[in-house]
C-alpha cells in the first residue's frame, strides 16, 4: 500500500488526538527540596533595628558599605528593598502597636532572599544558573547566567536584583546565605553572627521549626501563632516570627503550594511523550489536507 | 587660687596619663579585666523556676544586696570575641544595678540544676556560644547581654539603648596626640583639650558643671559665697 502525504497526516492526526484524549502519563510533581537544609529564624520581636546585619552582610560579601551605617535617624523613612548594592535591608514599620504610654512601637523587619525549599527562580532559570544546594542555599552561578531575568519575575518575594548599571558583566544580585561560610563546619552567616540580640537564629531548618514552636508556646502573648515560611510557597529556609500581622511588615500572604508546582506540572504534562507537538502538527496537517481537498485546482489559463 | 586648683584637679589624672612614663593601673579595673577573660564550664541543665519561686529561693539562701561583692564587671568575654570583635567592652556597674533594681532575679533568672552550684551563677555559665545545635533555644552570651540590658532599659525608660551608650569608645593613646610643655598650667591643658574636643566644650557650657550657682561649703575662704560658679568666676574660660 502506498502511503500518500495526505494519508500520512491523517494517521498522525488520529494518533495525536488519541494521545490527547488519554490522560498524560507524566509523573506527579515532586518536590526537589533538600532533606535537611540550614535555615534562619528571624524573630521580629527581638529586632532592634540597629542594621548591623546590613553592615556585616556588606563586609562579608564585599558590597559597598550601607548608607548611614551608624545613624538610624532618617534611613527608615523610606521603604527599602534589597538591590544590587545590598543583599539585605532592614525596614521600620509602624503597625499601630503602642506601648503603655500610647507611644507607637516600631517593628523592624529584615528582608533578604528566603531561600525557598522549592524555589521559583530555580525553576524559571532556563540555563540552570540558579540551583538549590544541599545546605538550603539558592546559589547563583554567574558563568551560566544569560541575563534573561526570568528569576526576577518568578520570585514571589521579588528579591533578585540586577546590575543594570553594568553594561558589560551584569549579575543577578541576591543573598548568598553566606554559602562559603555555612558550608564549612561551624560557619554562620554574617548577619546572624553580628546580630546583637540574636533576632536571627541560625541552624537546621527542622531544629528552628522546633525552636519557633517552643517560643510560640512559651510566649503566646508576644507572637502571632504563625511561623511565616514554614508552609508559605512550600516552605522557605528563612522563617519569621512576629508580633504584628505579617502583611503589615511586607511579608505577603502566599499560598502553601510551591510556586513551581503549577508551572512545572503544566509544562511536564504538555511535553510528556511529546504529545502536544505531535497533536499540534497533526491538527495542522489535517487542516492543511482538508483545505487542499476543498481547494479548486489552480487556474492555469490565466487572463 | 584654691578654686583654680580645684578646677585643674580633675585634669590631674589625665595629665598623669599623658606625662608619666609608667602608666598607673587601677587595681579593680585590672581585676575586672582578668575576670572577664575567664570562662567557666557550660551549664547544661537549669532549674526551670518562675521568678517568684526564684525570689523565695534567694531569700531562703539569705542572699541580699549586701552580698554583692563585685562592684563592676568588664563584659569582655572571649566567648563573644571568638566570633566577632567589633566593639569595645562594656563596663557594667554590677553593684549599682543591683541596688537600683533591688531584685537579683531580674538577671539571675534561673539557676543550674546542680544543687551545689551557686545560686547566682554568672551569665556566661549558661549563655555561651550562639547557635549551639544541641541547645538550640539557649541564646548566646552576646544576645543574652543585649536582650537583658536593652529590654530593661527600654521598659524602665532609663539607661542607654544605643551602641556607644554602653560600649566604651575606642580611645586612641593621647601620648602622641597631645603636645604640652613641662609643668603645664590649667589653662594650657584646657586649651589642648579644646583643640579637638570643641563640641564637648560647647556641651559642657550647658551642663550644671558650668552653670552651677551656690555656696561652696568646702572651699576655704569662699564658704559663704553663693554666686560662685564656673560661669561667673570663669577661671579658664575660652
Amino acid at each position: 500500500m502506498q502511503i500518500t502525504r495526505r494519508h500520512f497526516f491523517r494517521v498522525m492526526g488520529v494518533a495525536g488526538a488519541s494521545v490527547a484524549v488519554r490522560p498524560p502519563a507524566g509523573h506527579a510533581w515532586q518536590s526537589k527540596a533538600p532533606p535537611d537544609p540550614y535555615g534562619c529564624l528571624v524573630d521580629l520581636t527581638r529586632c532592634v533595628g540597629c542594621r548591623k546585619c546590613e553592615e556585616a552582610c556588606a563586609e562579608v560579601n564585599c558590597l559597598p558599605e550601607p548608607e548611614r551605617v551608624n545613624c538610624q535617624c532618617t534611613i527608615f523613612e523610606k521603604d527599602r528593598r534589597p538591590d544590587h548594592d545590598a543583599y539585605t535591608v532592614v525596614n521600620r514599620y509602624y503597625t499601630g502597636k503602642v506601648d503603655e504610654f500610647d507611644k507607637p512601637v516600631p517593628t523592624f523587619a529584615k528582608v533578604q532572599c528566603m531561600h525557598c525549599q522549592d524555589p521559583a527562580c530555580v525553576s524559571a532559570c532556563i540555563v540552570g544558573a540558579l540551583t538549590k544546594d544541599e545546605t538550603g542555599t539558592v546559589r547563583y552561578d554567574v558563568t551560566k547566567c544569560i541575563g534573561c531575568r526570568y528569576c526576577m519575575v518568578a520570585c514571589p518575594f521579588e528579591i533578585p536584583a540586577y546590575e543594570y548599571h553594568d553594561p558589560i558583566t551584569p549579575k543577578v544580585m541576591k543573598c548568598t546565605f553566606c554559602y562559603d561560610r555555612i558550608s564549612k563546619q561551624g560557619g554562620v552567616p554574617g548577619c546572624a553572627t553580628i546580630c546583637p540580640t540574636e533576632a536571627i537564629t541560625f541552624g537546621r531548618r527542622d531544629t528552628l521549626l522546633e525552636v519557633a514552636k517552643q517560643r510560640l508556646k512559651n510566649n503566646p502573648a508576644r507572637y502571632l501563632p504563625h511561623i511565616y515560611g514554614e508552609k508559605e510557597v512550600g516552605g522557605t529556609s528563612w522563617m519569621y516570627l512576629s508580633g504584628v500581622p505579617f502583611e503589615q511588615v511586607n511579608l505577603p500572604a502566599l499560598p502553601e503550594t510551591p510556586s513551581p508546582k503549577l508551572s512545572e506540572t503544566v509544562q511536564h504534562s504538555l511535553f510528556t511523550y511529546l504529545w502536544s507537538p505531535i497533536l499540534l502538527f497533526g491538527v495542522l496537517g489535517g487542516l492543511m489536507a482538508w483545505f487542499n481537498k476543498n481547494d479548486n485546482p489552480p487556474d492555469k489559463g490565466g487572463v | 587660687m584654691i578654686k583654680k586648683i580645684m578646677v585643674c584637679a580633675c585634669l590631674i589624672p589625665f595629665l598623669a596619663g599623658v606625662c608619666a612614663a609608667e602608666v598607673w593601673k587601677a587595681p579593680d579595673q585590672e581585676q575586672a579585666r582578668e575576670r572577664a577573660k575567664e570562662t567557666v564550664p557550660f551549664v547544661k541543665e537549669y532549674k526551670d523556676d518562675c521568678q517568684i519561686s526564684r525570689r523565695i529561693c534567694l531569700m531562703d539562701a539569705g542572699i541580699s544586696l549586701d552580698d554583692v561583692t563585685t562592684v563592676y564587671f568588664l563584659l569582655d568575654s572571649p566567648i563573644i570575641k571568638d566570633r566577632e570583635d567589633h566593639y569595645e567592652p562594656v563596663r557594667f556597674a554590677h553593684k549599682r544595678h543591683a541596688a537600683l533594681v533591688d531584685d537579683c532575679t531580674q538577671c539571675h533568672h534561673y539557676r543550674p540544676k546542680d544543687e551545689n552550684a551557686l545560686e547566682t551563677t554568672r551569665c556566661s555559665a549558661c549563655h555561651q556560644d550562639s547557635f549551639n545545635p544541641e541547645y538550640p533555644e539557649r541564646i548566646g552570651l552576646k544576645a543574652a547581654y543585649h536582650q537583658q540590658c536593652m529590654e530593661c532599659h527600654q521598659q524602665e525608660a532609663k539607661g542607654p539603648v544605643d551602641c556607644t551608650g554602653c560600649h566604651l569608645k575606642h580611645v586612641p593613646d593621647h601620648k602622641e596626640l597631645v603636645k604640652l610643655p613641662d609643668n603645664p598650667d590649667p589653662i594650657q591643658v584646657t586649651k589642648a583639650c579644646l583643640e579637638c574636643h570643641d563640641t564637648q566644650g560647647e556641651d559642657m557650657l550647658k551642663t550644671a558643671h558650668w552653670l552651677w550657682r551656690g555656696p561652696s561649703p568646702y572651699t576655704t575662704g569662699h564658704r559663704k559665697d553663693i554666686l560662685h560658679g564656673k560661669g561667673t568666676t570663669a577661671l579658664n574660660n575660652f
